[in-house]
């Protein structure tokens, strides 16, 4: 167990040290210019260095992922309960949550944008719609998954369907819904990203586009680093909040 | 007590009148169960034996109110109970349903799962919660209560899913195949500690069971069901000394029920084949 524990967490240190170590060489030895590729060691500086310049926008991506994301998680499990309750809703909704999950984004970023402006609304409503959908359709195969006896338990004892939701249905799916809420975690990151990336100039990746236009490669990197901080931040998050809820085992 | 007798002399506690039962699927109409009738008193254990699919499990379902019988009616102490719509949790309170697996939840302890018709049908009180540890007590769990149920051995599982249908008091016992799933030692010993808590409690059971051995070991009665469609082919009395023990298994009169019972199981089958 132990044993197990310390390989899963020197592994991907291992492996971390490997990837750059090998990226750093590699671009000293072919002397390829920053502006093209940086070193990491060039970018870990600059996440240094220009931290007083990123932590205003580390701070705005933060908000919006985090608001945008808390908004989505309880529409996604309660339109799943709506779906899977009611066929009258699935019918109506589904077909729209679908095109929701399958429409790029990005194109309907300007179109938002045209209606809400450039602030912090179209970005977090942008984070929303990329993220509710995902944690709709794992709610949704959740609670379509609970097993028949159980159902039957429930109806054997002439359960309520708000006692049946609280005591059966909603443990069931849990870990179904976690999956989705995941999932959400790393698409309100992108959804973010891509938002910022379209208008304004808030926002990591609003730096993102900024630095590359200027050639400042190096600085651009270190947002997308940052980005993946904050995407990580996200997974821990929900990991920790699956492991406190989801106490036992099936 | 006094009561309750003579209200056995008025009428069955559980009645089927020509019940059937039809499922729909997309391409066909599935005859589960045709036209079954049978009338069981107050304090009678029966049993319901057949094939799989002869729709044993369906009948119990449809006492129970997890299923509607499509046609015929179900009376229970001569109310009829198979109306539209959801069974009155009065009515639903005077039984108790033990399941083929466990079916515990394994978001709960032992002892909650045990409590948990208390919590739906809500009953609150002392005296209901003393209930909960005396049942716990009476099948061995007391120490398992605050254990969770992948915590311990199937047929610990098992009792905990029997005693959870005993909680809130009821008078009958639907069990379906309720040791089916269980080792044969297990089953043997669940067995002898149902007909104890039987012999205790006098609560009226239907035992659904495909095993033959088991039912003439435990009921009063037998009702020997055939397939297709699901229908009841013929109706044994036992009428072997209570209270059964282990030991006659091996004694004549107990082989010659099961040869009985047997014969009239394989016949059906080759009915079927032919």
């Amino acid at each position: 167990m132990t044993k197990k524990r310390i390989e899963s967490f020197i592994a991907p240190i291992i492996m971390f040290l490997l990837i750059f170590t090998g990226w750093e060489i590699i671009v000293r030895a072919l002397k390829i210019p920053k502006w093209l590729l940086p070193m990491p060691s060039q970018i870990f500086k600059s996440m240094i260095v220009n931290f007083p310049a990123f932590w205003p926008h580390i701070l705005v991506t933060i908000e919006t992922v985090l608001l945008g994301f808390i908004i989505a998680v309880p529409i996604g499990i309660l339109l799943a309960s709506l779906i899977t309750s009611f066929k009258v809703v699935n019918a109506a909704l589904s077909p729209y949550v679908t095109f929701l999950v399958m429409v790029p984004l990005i194109s309907l970023v300007p179109l938002l944008m045209l209606f809400m402006g450039y602030g912090m609304n179209v970005r977090v409503v942008t984070v929303i719609i990329q993220s509710f959908a995902v944690v709709n359709m794992n709610a949704c195969t959740g609670f379509n998954n609970v097993p028949i006896m159980r159902q039957e338990l429930m109806q054997s004892l002439g359960a309520s369907r708000l006692q049946s939701y609280r005591r059966v249905i909603l443990p069931t799916a849990a870990s179904d819904i976690f999956t989705g809420v995941r999932l959400a975690g790393i698409f309100a990151t992108t959804g973010c990203i891509s938002a910022e990336y379209v208008g304004g100039n808030m926002g990591l990746g609003s730096q993102i586009i900024k630095y590359s236009q200027f050639l400042k490669t190096t600085e651009s990197f270190a947002c997308i680093f940052y980005v993946t901080i904050v995407g990580l931040m996200m997974y821990w998050l929900i990991s920790f909040a699956q492991k406190k809820i989801i106490s036992w085992k099936i | 007590m006094e009561e309750l007798g003579k209200k056995t002399l008025q009428e069955p506690r559980i009645k089927f009148d020509n019940v059937s039962k039809v499922f729909e699927t997309r391409s066909q109409e599935i005859v589960a169960v045709k036209d079954y009738s049978m009338e069981v008193l107050t304090g009678e254990f029966v049993s319901i034996i057949g094939p799989s699919g002869c729709g044993k499990s369906t009948l119990i379902r449809m006492l129970d109110g997890i299923i509607k019988p499509t046609y015929g009616a179900i009376y229970l102490d001569g109310i009829q109970v198979n109306e539209e719509g959801k069974m009155p949790k009065e009515t639903l309170r005077k039984m108790g349903f033990i399941f083929q697996q466990p079916n515990l939840l394994p978001w709960y302890t032992v002892r909650e799962n045990v409590a948990l018709p208390l919590r739906i049908f809500g009953l609150s009180g002392q005296a209901w919660e003393k209930r909960v540890d005396e049942l716990l007590e009476l099948v061995g769990l007391t120490k398992s209560g605050q254990l969770f149920p992948y915590e311990i051995s199937g047929g610990m599982l098992q009792r905990a899913g029997v005693i959870r249908a005993m909680v809130h008091d009821p008078e009958i016992l639907l069990m379906d195949e309720p040791f089916g799933a269980l080792d044969e030692l297990t089953r043997e010993q669940l067995n002898m500690e149902l007909l104890e808590i039987w012999k205790e409690t006098r609560k009226t059971i239907i035992f659904i069971t495909h095993n033959v051995e088991e039912a003439v070991l435990l009921s009063s009665r037998i009702y020997i069901m055939g397939t297709q469609p699901g229908r009841l082919v013929s109706t044994v009395n036992i009428d072997l000394p209570r209270p059964r023990s282990l030991k006659m298994i091996t004694q004549p009169e107990f082989i010659s029920y099961k040869q009985k019972l047997t014969k009239l199981i394989g016949d059906l089958d080759l009915s079927k084949i032919k």
